[in-house]
């Protein structure tokens, strides 16, 4: 029986158009050109990996989980919250590359619970010609901001406060100079994993996409903790930071020469192409082996 | 070589651990190919070595209970909140709920990759239900209980007068079934004949017990001898309390989100105190058994081949744990490698190596010579 619904799954799964590293078909390489869409940088840093900036052109209003896909990337959630919590982002950190982080010997993201605190992926948002601000939202709780910027970077042995900025300015190229005129946003009110980010400047009219998100939504401010914590007093509008200077981007690419992430995955998992079938076969004779010594031995017992 | 091959009865713990051993195994994946192997690889051993008894011939029963929990698994994903994901395989009507209820959600869109998240996570927990059904087929119950420690002894007795029951009854309704066709009653209503034979077996299973109950009395059992109650008191906490500490550990142990300090701590302390807990109880109660089972070159085959399994689902799981959880990023087919499947082909050495079950039909003296 359930060797049938194996079967009709695996008919679906066939159907399905292959993946790529980066989904080329979705949004496009390099920073938005206009104030509609929303630029997604992914800051490898101590990885290793050049930087990636992609644009996810979306007109409609979506979450940062919508920008990071619509952008094109390949995300895993963790097994435990799902894709509330992002461990790897183009498939980095893998399950194969040991991660040095302090305390913990040969470490390795197995994307089972959620990552140490010591090595994360950390999740920033911008305005336009606005400084880097750390997330104080889930990625499914809080919206994108038009025309902004969303970054991940990999915070690897840092502390709440030395969490480091992606190493790309979030000032789109021919608006540099111009003010930083995006609205700030305000804080989780309750510890609630399900409270989401009031909507702001909208038209009352606007047709509010349905959300449909899981039930459990840990922020990706507060890694290896069942329980949430309250959310940290934020800095007053005063102390905002100010844009990074353009001229201290790090290198950065569409990401168009990435490795597929199917085919690492097989690659550093060591699969075989013919294991499966191996494996289906030697089912299928088991199931018929079966058969035919049961026969048998009822036969024998009868005689 | 031949005397190796003499039909007779294994001992039960050896297929215990056997099948433990796959079930553990099962729990280190989520791999369809692995997870369907595992079932195949029980399944045929308990064709081959399974015996004509009651609880053998219930195996059929383990895989319909399997196939159950893959359907239910599926199905709570379709029904609650299928949408983790990005291809959307089916759009239902969601079903709005009050602010209270948030967090819930009655269908909507449902996507591939979380129905195959049911799917595989539905097959695991099969895959241990039915290694279960495996054990549960192969081996003796009555013979896995006279091999119980001597503290145990309370509760096998009651173990093996609630296992002697069940096939009791099957054998009670039958007989009533027959008498009934025997005599020509009318067979009008379903729910009459119902009646006429559940009245009769409850009957039946009554004075039956009674007759049970007043044999055993008579012949000692159930006598708490000359023991303090504070010390009965003392052994039982220590028992409950301890197993209480098995249960956690091995949970924690075989599940890698959970805190580590509840797996190995938890583990050793639990088995220590219940290990204190059947010496006290042990110390009171002295039994002799009649003809006790040994264990011989087969049954450390069995118990070999179990523990190979796991041992070498533990060991890929630390070198390559992408294609023992595939993952669901990106849908393609699950990637599978060399090793994990050749160790869970460890597990069908039983089928081959081990002496078919003795028939219950020959003499034993018949056997022998």
């Amino acid at each position: 029986m359930s060797r049938v619904l194996c079967a009709v799954a695996f008919l679906v799964l066939a159907t399905a158009p292959p993946a790529h590293a980066i989904d080329q078909s979705k949004g496009h390489p390099g920073y938005c050109r206009d104030g509609t869409g929303v630029t997604v940088v992914v800051d490898f840093q101590q990885l290793g990996g050049t930087t990636i900036v992609r644009c996810n052109p979306q007109t409609t209003r979506g979450t940062g989980l919508d920008a990071l896909k619509g952008a094109g990337f390949q995300i895993a959630g963790v097994q435990r919250w799902g894709e509330a919590f992002i461990c790897r982002v183009e498939n980095r950190p893998s399950a194969t590359e040991e991660l040095p982080v302090k305390g913990r010997d040969r470490y390795r993201e197995m994307c089972v619970d959620t990552p140490p605190a010591a090595a994360y992926w950390s999740y920033w948002h911008a305005g336009n010609n606005c400084g880097w601000e750390y997330s104080q939202w889930g990625v499914k709780n809080r919206d994108f901001s038009a025309g902004g910027f969303e970054g991940w970077s990999f915070s690897l042995n840092a502390g709440a406060d030395t969490n480091p900025q992606p190493r790309i300015a979030p000032v789109r190229p021919g608006t540099e100079g111009g003010g930083c005129n995006a609205k700030e946003e305000p804080p989780p009110v309750s510890n609630d994993l399900n409270e989401k980010q009031p909507v702001q400047g909208r038209q009352p009219g606007e047709q509010q996409r349905q959300q449909t998100e899981d039930t459990s939504a840990p922020q990706p401010g507060s890694p290896t903790s069942a329980a949430l914590p309250p959310p940290k007093p934020r800095p007053s509008a005063s102390a905002r930071p100010s844009a990074p200077n353009p001229a201290d981007n790090v290198k950065f690419t569409g990401g168009e020469d990435a490795e597929d992430v199917t085919v690492a995955i097989q690659r550093q998992s060591g699969a075989s192409d013919y294991a499966p079938w191996v494996a289906g076969a030697g089912v299928l004779a088991l199931g018929a082996g079966a058969f035919f010594v049961g026969r048998r031995r009822k036969r024998a017992q009868e005689s | 070589m031949a005397r190796y091959f003499l039909p007779r009865d294994l001992h039960p713990a050896a297929w215990w651990v056997w099948a433990l051993g796959l079930s553990v195994a099962a729990t280190r994946t989520t791999n369809p190919w692995l997870l369907l192997m595992i079932v195949a690889v029980a399944g045929y051993v308990v064709v081959a070595r399974r015996t004509d008894a009651p609880w053998a011939m219930a195996f059929r029963m383990y895989l319909y209970l399997g196939a159950v929990i893959v359907c239910v698994r599926v199905f709570f994903r379709l029904v609650f909140g299928g949408a983790e994901g990005s291809t959307i395989i089916l759009r239902l009507p969601e079903i709005p709920l009050p602010a209270w209820a948030a967090g819930i959600r009655l269908l909507g869109d449902v996507s591939a990759e979380s129905l195959l998240g049911g799917l595989y996570d539905g097959l695991r927990l099969a895959t241990m239900v039915i290694c279960l059904g495996a054990a549960n087929a192969l081996a003796n119950p009555k013979r896995l209980l006279k091999a119980m420690p001597p503290a145990l002894y309370e509760v096998g007795t009651a173990v093996i007068v609630a296992l002697s029951v069940f096939p009791q009854l099957a054998e009670s309704v039958l007989r009533v079934r027959r008498a009934r066709k025997l005599r020509g009653g009318a067979s009008g209503k379903r729910v009459a004949a119902l009646h006429a034979i559940i009245i009769p077996v409850l009957e039946d299973a009554l004075s039956r017990s009674l007759q049970l109950a007043a044999s055993m009395d008579s012949r000692g059992y159930g006598r708490a001898g000359l023991v303090e109650a504070r010390a009965r008191l003392l052994t039982g906490a220590l028992m409950i309390v301890g197993l209480i500490g098995v249960c956690v550990g091995v949970y924690a142990t075989l599940d890698g989100s959970t805190p580590r300090f509840l797996a190995a701590p938890v583990l050793s302390s639990g088995v220590l105190v219940a290990l204190a807990g059947f010496r006290l109880a042990g110390r009171r109660v002295r039994r002799t058994r009649y003809r006790p089972d040994r264990w011989h070159l087969p049954e450390l085959v069995v118990a070999a081949s179990g523990i190979g399994v796991a041992a070498v689902m533990f060991v890929t799981s630390t070198v390559n744990p992408m294609n023992l959880n595939p993952s669901l990023i990106t849908l393609s087919w699950p990637a599978l490698s060399w090793s994990p499947l050749l160790g869970v082909l460890l597990g069908v050495i039983p089928a081959v190596l081990t002496p078919l079950p003795a028939s219950p039909h020959v003499p034993a003296e018949k056997v022998a010579a």
